[in-house]
């Protein structure tokens, strides 16, 4: 089975609140000195894709767009386990909204051919839109399932798929070729890649593939629908009271105290 | 021109989120000059409740009624949404932002309608005449406004974002019977089965609690949240978690409250070893009191919290619900 996974490298998450700006011009995160990871449920779909390889065989071929600097995504998911990775790169990509992207992975997704499961991580850590898996299933023209955390089952063209529900799982059967866009839990939680792997990952060699490559009309990518017209930083005004004691008994009870007054419990 | 609000229900109950978008589109209609708000209402045995639809905001209900609706399948629901779509060409079609409609139908819909999209909205405006769909982004450290281009714009509602319109016993209002061949719809994938590995929770839901405790990475073990339920059962709550304590199975992932779970509003939110990332608080902010329980100082969470206790949960949780048991018998 050729498993693509679609990962996006953004700056990490977890940067606190006091250290988050938003440059005004560009309407986007600034950079600054902020590490530059895989989002996170791209890198739980990594996982997933290289766990169905090991399950049920095959290889699995990580895509992203973006610049030169997006390479250290794809070494990351190589050194995790992945066999092959394609690099999106042309300046006219920048501007691509949720459905220029997903015209552009489609395009790469033909190229690449004989793909049998697509995998998205259900949204970015940045803007969280969760629209380019089902759109990228819409361009493709093929079955799409959404919020999966892994593959139970893979036989005669046909995966069962675990979707987390309320009270337990569901299990649903699609045909291959199919794209899943994948959420998280117990089963998925990413692997750790590790230097050597990483070093080695290094020398694995990453086509890079331009509109040109794909065969794409640039005006087509940046007639974009969805469009960012402002972006702040909400201001805070929470002090926070803290709840004083000698001992951790006497913090506890004066809490309950406050509690009651303020008529919570 | 019309707004058309896609609401699932069942026969015994509408969902709160449904009530929710009918009051966002009651709002957006007034913003847009009193544009019509159709409520399309889904599911099987639930004409009893278009009415109800109606008194909460809905100026006409078409009803979609079929023994397949009655859990319906995400492509059926698209198929049946993209039909409406042709046949009633509403401007703005709104969605609740959960995972079926959120997660699938809305986007599928977006692509196949050439429809501009902008998904988990707390908020819109109307300037010159234009809609500006207000969401968070960064794990709710930014707000922005985007536009949606295309003739129709689809826009989903984030939970707790708008609060329900009260029940408006005047209203009036037409139900139209859809005529939509349900059975025509074969979705390309199935559900072969369900298997059901948490035990029915007891106590009150997250959706419903007025007080929910909440653990985090810090609660160490899933030994740690049993104090968390025991405190919960003292206090009618419900009982919730960060997303590292639903990845360790510290909570089902069905407890997750935050971006990527549930977003709740309770009266009092208690977080316990939670240190205050972005991604969760997102899911609780709306809560009237947040109170933390940290041993970190300088934990973010202090910063979003209204009462903090500096101290390891071990040494708090304990005493508390004594003290609790204590005062509340007086």
């Amino acid at each position: 089975m050729h498993i693509v996974v679609c990962i996006k490298q953004i700056i990490d998450p977890e940067v606190p609140f006091h250290l988050f700006r938003i440059d005004p011009v560009t309407k986007t995160q600034v950079r600054g000195s902020h590490p530059l990871v895989i989002s996170s449920y791209d890198e739980v779909a990594v996982e997933v894709a290289i766990q169905v390889k090991e399950k049920f065989g095959g290889q699995v071929t990580v895509v992203t767009i973006g610049s030169s600097e997006a390479l250290q995504a794809l070494h990351q998911a190589l050194a995790m386990g992945a066999d092959n990775a394609v690099l999106l790169c042309d300046p006219v990509f920048e501007h691509a909204d949720s459905f220029g992207k997903a015209f552009i992975l489609a395009a790469a997704l033909r190229k690449i051919g004989d793909f049998d499961l697509v995998l998205c991580g259900r949204q970015a850590g940045d803007i969280e839109m969760g629209l380019v898996g089902p759109f990228l299933a819409e361009e493709l023209g093929i079955p799409c399932v959404t919020l999966v955390a892994n593959v139970i089952a893979a036989e005669g063209g046909k995966i069962h798929l675990k979707r987390p529900i309320e009270t337990g799982y569901e299990v649903i059967q699609a045909s291959l070729p199919c794209l899943a866009t994948i959420t998280n839990d117990e089963s998925n939680i990413p692997r750790y890649a590790s230097v050597k792997r990483l070093r080695a990952a290094m020398r694995v060699p990453i086509p890079k593939w331009s509109a040109i490559d794909l065969g794409l009309e640039p005006a087509i990518i940046s007639e974009a629908r969805i469009q960012l017209e402002e972006i702040w930083v909400p201001k805070r005004e929470i002090r926070c009271e803290f709840i004083s004691g000698e001992s951790p008994e006497e913090k506890a009870r004066n809490l309950a105290l406050r509690l009651r007054e303020l008529k919570l419990i | 021109m019309s707004i058309l609000a896609c609401c699932v229900a069942t026969k015994s109950s509408i969902p709160r989120s449904t009530l929710e978008l009918l009051s966002a589109a009651r709002s957006l209609s007034q913003q847009l000059g009193q544009i019509p708000v159709q409520a399309l209402l889904i599911g099987f045995e639930v004409k009893e409740r278009a009415s109800n639809l109606i008194r909460h905001g809905a100026d006409e209900v078409l009803l979609a009624e079929h023994p397949r609706l009655e859990h319906p399948e995400d492509e059926v629901v698209l198929r049946l949404v993209e039909e409406v779509v042709h046949r009633f060409t509403p401007q703005v079609v709104l969605l609740p932002h959960d995972e079926l409609s959120g997660g699938h139908v809305a986007p599928r819909l977006a692509h196949r309608i050439k429809a501009g999209i902008v998904t988990d909205c707390t908020g819109f405006e109307v300037k010159d005449g234009d809609i500006r769909w207000l969401r968070p982004v960064y794990g709710g450290k930014a707000m922005a406004f985007f536009r949606a281009k295309g003739t129709v714009q689809i826009a989903t509602i984030r939970s707790r974002a708008f609060e329900p319109l009260p029940e408006d016993p005047l209203r009036q209002g037409e139900v139209y019977e859809l005529d939509i061949d349900v059975e025509a719809f074969v979705p390309s994938v199935s559900v072969v089965e369900r298997v059901e590995t948490i035990e029915a929770e007891k106590g009150p839901s997250l959706d419903r609690a007025e007080i929910i405790i909440s653990g985090g990475r810090g609660m160490g073990s899933a030994e740690g949240f049993k104090a968390l339920h025991e405190l919960a059962r003292l206090l009618g709550a419900a009982v919730g978690g960060s997303r590292p304590a639903a990845d360790m199975g510290w909570v089902p992932h069905s407890r997750l409250i935050g971006q990527t779970g549930k977003i709740v509003a309770p009266k009092l939110y208690i977080a316990v070893g939670i240190s205050g990332a972005s991604q969760h608080m997102v899911g609780a902010s709306s809560s009237k009191t947040i109170v933390a329980i940290n041993k970190d100082p300088d934990a973010p969470i202090f910063k979003l919290a209204h009462i903090g206790v500096v101290s390891e949960w071990e040494k708090i949780i304990p005493p508390l619900i004594q003290s609790i048991k204590e005062i509340c018998k007086q």
